[in-house]
């Protein structure tokens, strides 16, 4: 058995592929692709400003304050940060498809709002029905009757109508359909529900299902009439009316039906079940007039007779929707009902008149009862409208007098939904009159700081001249800084601070900083104001571009320090998010408050009780943060950096492992720089060393065990480097004993491990004392002892050990270490007999066990490939023998006998007489020359072993592989090629 | 085995001067025969009492037939046979021959709770002595006919009207007395039957809350003594603003509602008589047909509004007759004129 000399700069240069420079870096083109990502995105000026804010809004999620206390249908009202977008680093291209999805939806909203006035009226129907089934689940979610309400006494109409209302819903049968008279009975019974207002909080749900019911009549009577407009009673169909017919189209007995609803209807005698169902039915006007929307003013007016502010409140909403069926609608009814609405609603909040309950309580339940009215009116009136201004003017606000005067007594709650509602541009432009609105319309329906906010929000949407902004800005300031409470301050900041940092009005960012300091600090911060502090943090950390500059901003770090909870943990992510986004990080304090940070996130991380996902984000920013730490030439400090970290940040793994990357990167460093002392580079590596074992896990440690070995053997640390390789091995040995069974191993990863180990062998230098196999007779002893180890890992490690023996007997190893001090072994042991002898002992070892493993794998197909992974394996590592057949070696005999060989030209000739004496055909004078040769050449017994394991693999491999298998066949075209490759050196070497 | 009668029109409204026309519809298993098939045109007046109160009134409850006021009888088939299956027989019976005298008074139909008129048309299928003839009935509806139809006027006729607690006649809560109410406005005091009763009104003070304001749509059938409530519809349902103008809007009972009735003087004098009989006189059979013959009878419509205070009283009797006077409660009463328009 001999191993096969190899030339390894020779076969690197026969097989590697030409290298060409390639014309672009792929990571390089990053940034200049961002940037024209950006710009493109940028000209597409107000789709990005959506774009913007869906993203932003998507970080914002959290940040519920203002969507807690208001409805939207739409997402996005209130995402309004008109940022200077060119600058904004916020941006993170990855977001794009998720974001863009946003921006579609956001951007088809808006197209089917501007072109509604072009659909058809059914197709416009469909869209605000839509728009009502959600509202109405808004309701019903809003105020849930799932809480429990005590009551003193249960009122009589619950009680009696509450059966009613069973019955009737049991009687929706189709059935009792038939009989309308019947039907339109039990509706007003379920109408009469709506009358009874003696427990407030039920009142919307009960509305919703009340409102289903008697919508579902309304449907009927339409469907009914029409089908006597269309339809003769025998059924034949004898016209269809088109969606915009007249009065005049419709046939007088239909007519006839119709009116007898109203009739029937007319005459329940009270107020409210009559209000509700003749707007339940009120598109069946058009079958009487050309002009049904008259009866709306009527309507409204009937309503005023509804003393009970909730119940007519919610008539008013009913109005609306069933208007909506009646297109096209003005909104003059509207109007007048916001009017009303103000009528009825001032004696509450002044506090003239006693609600029930006699309770401010009361008066606030009320309000927010009554809010989802005011803002769905408002939506309808400035739905599809153009004249902003006309609608100002009839609702007492307009220009018409001394703008938006501030004698109009106005309603807070009112006031807000009116102002949600006008377009950016409007508020612009009378933005001081609003002010002075707001600041006279102060009462308890509506939070007076929530309208400073939402014109905050407003302005943002689309800045105003400067002007205006100075003098908004200085307005809201006078009133704000009156604020005690913190949660109010905060919620009006926050509204204004992105105006102010684009306007760069310095002066008002100090104060807004300052009056948080005052009023946040010394004291615990509640929930909700936590959710505004978390706002305000994300728009100063996303319009600073460098963290520094935010961090030296006046008690930044002070209000930081405030915080706790999740939105303290968000706020700290955005932080380190921004802070190893561009680049290395330098300074000493910012790095020291990032460690800080870090560590508050750190600790504000239950690792144990959170989702994977939850805890990865944070572990991975500090980790990414801890990477991107550099002090420089002070690599002392960055150790006792990465020394601290350890400390402070135990329980994330991630972060133990770039612990170890980065000491062994300071160790390569110091290295690097040749007057660092070897002191610091053993320093670095006794703190990988300590750090690894922490590390859970197994394949992880022997990696990180390999690589600060590596590091060792680069600074001339031999015996480190030993040891280092000892606790990798260690470790492997392990295995078994400490990580649980129930996870699969990874045997790819430890056979991946083993063959690292194997490839840092070639260049560790041997250690005579302990023997130089010693390391491969501790992996052979570890795979053959291991029950649990495969026959396939066996098998490969088996491999990996034959050709690492073969690598070290090479006169000159393929690679070294790179230090001049740190001998190879093919200088170590030049011409040692005993070096070999081992190794080959080694190898012969493994040979021996070889084909027993093979078989023992079970797969089949398996077997058949590894078996040729071994053949091939050994081929290249051993010089491989010829098995001749018995005519063969016959054949050579009687050519030795005959010839006395002194040339070539005799012995050529002499080969074909044999050959010719023989009458075979089946060598060709080559081969036949070349067998001859070898048997000269070489000692046939040492070899024969070598080409008889081969020849047992290819066997093992034929049996259980397809004949035409590739794998198969190369392998035996290579083991033929070798034999033939180095016999041919061998005849020309002996010429 | 069925006879049914069809009217023409689905709303079976006629005009006097319109033929009734529509169709007979007989179902038979087998072909029959019959001695001839009669159509009659009924109109008569009922007189009558549910569960009335006077007691002179009961007296000749009972005794009144309906008196008669139109009977028109066609054959529409001399006697003959029917075939087996359904068959329709078309028909046209006329109410009134034109050019003659048009004194002679269409009342319209109307239900009322102490009078009503109603028209009825019958079908009957002789077949002799030794079956049963078949028949069947159905009410039509008349109404004037549109000719003699008054123009809508184009604005309805109004009175304005005042409550205070100096209009009330009765006696009120000391509340309200002391402390004053005053709620204005005005009401239609002609309406065409197809309109509905409009107006408006605004509280414009009340020192003691409202409990609810409605409008009562009374009748007037003077046959007997008193009025009916035809209707009562509530147009404020708690304290409502004050100086909010409320609508008035009531849509008139289509069965309860007919034009208004008067017979002039004759009728005026006749109510008088009645009232001063009523205790003692106990009219007779014929002079009842007199009565009614002549135009005997009238049918008015009067408007309460009604103003109902928040009282603790009003709790404690709460099945009360809403037109009794009370002290949480104001009205005031203006006549109505009921017509029909084109």
């Amino acid at each position: 058995m001999e191993f096969r000399a190899r030339d390894y700069s020779a076969e690197e240069a026969a097989y590697s592929l030409p290298r060409v420079r390639a014309d672009n870096h792929p990571l390089a083109t990053r940034s200049s692709s961002r940037q024209l990502f950006d710009h493109d995105h940028y000209r597409e000026g107000k789709t990005l400003l959506v774009f913007f804010d869906s993203v932003r809004y998507l970080d914002m999620l959290e940040e519920t304050a203002i969507a807690a206390s208001s409805f939207s249908s739409r997402g996005l009202t209130y995402s309004v940060d008109a940022k200077d977008h060119k600058n904004n680093d916020f941006f993170d291209p990855l977001r794009g498809p998720n974001a863009n999805v946003a921006v579609f939806e956001d951007v088809q909203d808006g197209q089917s709002t501007s072109t509604r006035g072009r659909l058809s009226n059914e197709t416009a129907l469909q869209l605000s029905m839509k728009e009502w089934a959600s509202f109405k689940r808004f309701l019903m979610q809003k105020f849930s009757v799932s809480k429990t309400v005590s009551i003193s006494s249960m009122s009589d109409v619950i009680v009696k109508s509450g059966k009613a209302y069973d019955k009737s819903s049991t009687s929706m049968h189709l059935e009792e359909l038939d009989d309308p008279q019947k039907f339109a009975e039990e509706d007003v019974k379920v109408a009469k529900l709506l009358m009874d207002t003696s427990v407030l909080q039920f009142y919307p749900a009960l509305f919703v299902l009340v409102t289903d019911v008697i919508d579902m009549l309304g449907d009927m009577v339409w469907e009914r009439i029409k089908r006597k407009a269309e339809y003769a009673e025998n059924g034949t169909k004898f016209c269809s009316l088109p969606d915009n017919f007249k009065a005049s189209d419709i046939c007088s007995d239909a007519k006839e039906t119709c009116y007898n609803w109203f009739c029937k209807i007319g005459s329940i005698r009270e107020l409210l079940p009559r209000i509700y169902l003749e707007l339940a039915i009120l598109p069946c006007w058009r079958f009487l007039h050309n002009q049904p929307q008259d009866c709306l003013q009527r309507l409204v007016m009937m309503m005023r007779g509804l003393a009970d502010p909730l119940a007519s409140a919610y008539c008013r909403l009913y109005m609306a929707h069933c208007a909506q069926k009646l297109q096209p609608c003005d909104r003059g009814y509207l109007i007048a009902c916001v009017n009303d609405i103000k009528i009825l609603l001032m004696p509450i909040v002044s506090g003239n008149v006693t609600t029930k309950g006699n309770s401010l309580e009361n008066g606030k339940l009320l309000m927010s009862l009554s809010e989802p009215m005011i803002e769905w009116i408002m939506k309808c009136i400035f739905k599809d409208s153009s004249q902003v201004e006309d609608i100002l003017v009839e609702l007492g606000l307009g220009r018409n007098q001394s703008k938006f005067s501030g004698t109009f007594p106005s309603i807070s709650i009112v006031l807000h939904h009116l102002l949600k509602e006008l377009p950016a541009e409007v508020v612009n432009s009378n933005a001081l009159e609003i002010m002075h609105l707001i600041e006279c319309s102060n009462d308890f329906s509506f939070d007076q700081c929530l309208n400073y906010r939402l014109i905050g929000f407003k302005m943002c949407e689309r800045r105003p001249q400067m002007d205006i902004v100075n003098a908004v800005v200085a307005k809201v300031f006078q009133v704000v800084t009156q604020y005690d409470g913190l949660d109010e301050y905060l919620k009006v900041m926050d509204a204004y601070l992105d105006i102010v940092l684009q306007c760069q009005l310095d002066n008002y960012l100090t104060m807004i900083l300052d009056g948080i300091s005052k009023r946040a600090c010394n004291r615990r911060i509640a929930e909700n104001e936590l959710g505004s502090l978390q706002s305000i943090f994300i728009k100063l950390l996303t319009y600073f571009n460098d963290l520094e500059d935010a961090f030296a901003l006046n008690h930044f770090v002070k209000i930081l320090d405030v915080m706790y909870g999740s939105s303290r943990n968000v706020v700290n992510t955005h932080i380190l998010n921004k802070a190893t986004r561009n680049g290395y990080i330098r300074d000493p304090t910012t790095i020291q408050l990032l460690f800080e940070i870090s560590q508050a996130l750190h600790d504000g991380i239950d690792f144990s009780n959170m989702k994977e996902d939850d805890k990865q984000q944070p572990a991975r920013l500090i980790s990414r943060f801890v990477q991107m730490v550099d002090y420089g030439a002070d690599m002392e400090h960055h150790l006792t950096f990465l020394v601290e970290c350890r400390g402070a940040f135990g329980s994330i793994n991630e972060l133990k492992e770039t612990l170890v990357h980065t000491s062994n990167y300071l160790a390569i460093k110091a290295m690097k720089d040749a007057n660092k002392i070897l002191n610091f580079v053993k320093c670095c590596i006794a703190f990988s060393e300590v750090t690894i074992p922490s590390i859970s896990a197994r394949i992880g440690q022997i990696n990180l065990y390999l690589e600060t070995a590596e590091v060792a053997l680069l600074g001339g640390l031999v015996s480190h480097s030993d040891g280092l390789i000892d606790s990798a091995i260690s470790c492997l040995q392990n295995f078994d004993l400490t990580d649980g069974s129930q996870v699969p191993f990874d045997m790819d990863g430890i056979l991946s491990s083993i063959r690292k180990i194997c490839s840092l062998l070639v260049m560790v230098p041997g250690n005579p004392e302990r023997g130089v196999t010693y390391i491969l007779r501790s992996i052979l002893s570890f795979v053959s002892s291991e029950s649990w180890i495969t026959p396939r890992l066996r098998i490969r490690t088996l491999c990996a050990i034959v050709s690492l023996s073969a690598t070290l007997s090479q006169n000159k190893l393929p690679y070294h270490a790179n230090n001049i001090e740190v001998l190879g072994n093919d200088l170590l042991f030049v011409g040692d007999p005993s070096y070999h002898q081992e190794l080959a002992s080694v190898s012969g070892s493994v040979l021996q066990n070889l084909i027993d493993v093979i078989q023992q794998e079970p797969s089949r197909a398996a077997r058949g490939s590894i078996a040729l992974e071994a053949c091939n394996c050994i081929v290249s590592s051993f010089k491989v023998g010829y098995m001749l057949l018995p005519t063969q070696l016959e054949l050579i005999k009687q050519i030795l006998q005959l010839l006395n060989l002194s040339n070539w030209e005799i012995f050529k000739e002499a080969i074909s007489s044999v050959w010719k004496a023989h009458g075979t055909h089946a060598w060709s004078l080559e081969s036949t020359m070349l067998i001859i040769l070898t048997i000269c050449e070489s000692n046939p017994l040492v070899n024969h072993e070598i080409a008889q394991i081969c020849s047992k693999l290819v066997e093992i491999a034929k049996s259980c592989l397809n004949a035409n298998d590739k794998y198969l066949q190369s392998t035996v075209n290579f083991l033929d090629k070798q034999s033939t490759f180095w016999r041919a050196t061998a005849v020309i070497t002996s010429q | 085995m069925s006879v049914e009668l069809k009217l023409s029109r689905s709303n079976r409204i006629y005009c006097p001067n319109e033929p009734l026309e529509g169709k007979i519809v007989t179902k038979f298993p087998s072909s029959i025969s019959h001695q001839g098939i009669r159509l009659t045109a009924t109109g008569t007046v009922n007189l009558q009492v549910r569960g009335g109160t006077a007691g002179v009134i009961e007296s000749f409850y009972g005794v009144i037939k309906p008196i008669c006021i139109m009977n028109k009888s066609v054959e529409v088939r001399s006697s003959g046979k029917i075939g087996s299956g359904t068959t329709e027989i078309p028909f046209s019976i006329i109410l009134r021959q034109p050019g003659q005298d048009n004194s002679e008074r269409f009342y319209e139909t109307f239900h009322g709770a102490n009078i009503s008129i109603q028209y009825l048309v019958t079908v009957d299928l002789m077949r002799g002595y030794l079956h049963k003839s078949l028949s069947a009935t159905m009410e039509f509806i008349i109404e004037t006919e549109k000719a003699n139809l008054l123009e809508a006027p184009v604005a309805p006729e109004m009175v304005i009207f005042y409550i205070t607690q100096d209009t009330q006649r009765h006696q009120l809560l000391p509340e309200l007395l002391s402390g004053g109410f005053r709620i204005t406005g005005k009401i239609s005091s002609q309406c065409s039957l197809l309109d509905p009763i409009s107006g408006e009104l605004t509280v414009e003070a009340s020192a003691v809350p409202i409990c609810s304001i409605d409008i009562h749509l009374l009748r007037v059938e003077s046959i007997i003594f008193g009025e009916r409530i035809a209707t009562e519809t509530t147009i404020a349902d708690g304290d409502v603003c004050r100086n909010m103008t409320l609508p008035i809007y009531v849509v008139l009972p289509r069965l309860l509602t007919c034009p208004t009735v008067l017979a002039g003087l004759t009728s005026v004098s006749l109510i008088s008589l009645h009232i001063e009989k009523r205790d003692v006189y106990v009219w007779q059979q014929e002079e009842w047909r007199h009565f009614v013959e002549y135009s005997p009878f009238s049918i008015e419509f009067r408007v309460s509004i009604v103003i109902s205070f928040q009282s603790e009283l009003s709790k404690l009797y709460p099945k009360t007759d809403p037109k009794a006077p009370r002290l949480w409660r104001a009205m005031e009463t203006v006549p109505l004129e009921l017509f029909r328009t084109k």
